[in-house]
């Protein structure tokens, strides 16, 4: 089986899965009492933006060895795992509003953790303008590495705005240094979620790289 | 005791949007290796 329906397979897997996630989430978790239903929204949000730092953290590793190795399978997994971060940076930034308005009375907030996750965002899509705006594909991957890197940086400046600075975001529930503060039931849907958003992640990553590959054999590169 | 919120819509709405996202990009890899 080739990579490019390895990865068909993986990504219908995740989507056949992320139905049960959709299921499991709507019909057999309890509703939160004080947010009420909306508070669902957490069971995709968050393994979303999970995924969505972890690749730019993964396009920076990818991108560091590439400047020194140059080995070309680094800078095309950097890129497609870019692709697939602006995915789920999307989701982020559209499921995050669509609970900040019943929860918070408000779409949108500039406050630390919500502008730190835009500004992740549109570092994604500069890494992709960047690549398809120069020519030379060696200079193109340079560049874009040297994004990715700052991208990279970026990551733990993120996850950590909510304790630096005061913001209206919730400090995190699951990810902190003590124990999650989230009952077993809602626990096990958010795990589920979890493993069905890294599927995801290694499916289309899987496809986007074997793209790349039969991009450059069609380009002789 | 405080009554739940009535906030369902908003579930509905944050649902179909990652839905949509996560389809359109599965089709969207799945066009451009067809093109390939």
């Amino acid at each position: 089986m080739s990579l490019l329906h390895r990865g068909r397979w993986i990504t219908l897997l995740g989507l056949a899965l992320l139905a049960g996630v959709y299921v499991r989430a709507l019909a057999f978790t309890p509703v939160e009492r004080l947010q009420g239903p909306a508070q669902k929204i957490y069971y995709l949000h968050v393994p979303a933006a999970i995924w969505a730092e972890t690749a730019m953290v993964l396009v920076g590793l990818g991108s560091i060895f590439y400047l020194f190795l140059k080995d070309r399978r680094l800078d095309r997994f950097a890129a497609a795992s870019a692709e697939v971060g602006t995915v789920f940076a999307a989701i982020v930034l559209t499921t995050g509003p669509i609970w900040g308005k019943p929860i918070w009375g408000t779409w949108w907030t500039w406050d630390a953790r919500l502008t730190s996750t835009l500004l992740l965002f549109f570092l994604y899509i500069g890494y992709l303008l960047l690549r398809g705006a120069v020519r030379d594909p060696a200079l193109g991957a340079r560049y874009a590495a040297v994004l990715g890197i700052c991208g990279m940086c970026l990551v733990p400046f993120i996850h950590l705005s909510v304790y630096l600075f005061r913001t209206l975001h919730p400090q995190p529930i699951i990810l902190k240094p003590s124990a999650p503060s989230l009952p077993g039931s809602m626990l096990a849907t958010w795990l589920f979620s979890l493993g069905v958003f890294t599927l995801l992640y290694v499916g289309f990553v899987i496809q986007r790289y074997a793209l790349s590959l039969l991009w450059e054999e069609r380009n002789g590169a | 005791m405080p009554e739940v919120p009535q906030n369902a819509g908003y579930l509905v709405a944050a649902y179909i949007v990652t839905a949509v996202i996560l389809l359109g990009y599965t089709l969207s890899l799945y066009r451009r290796s067809s093109k390939g």
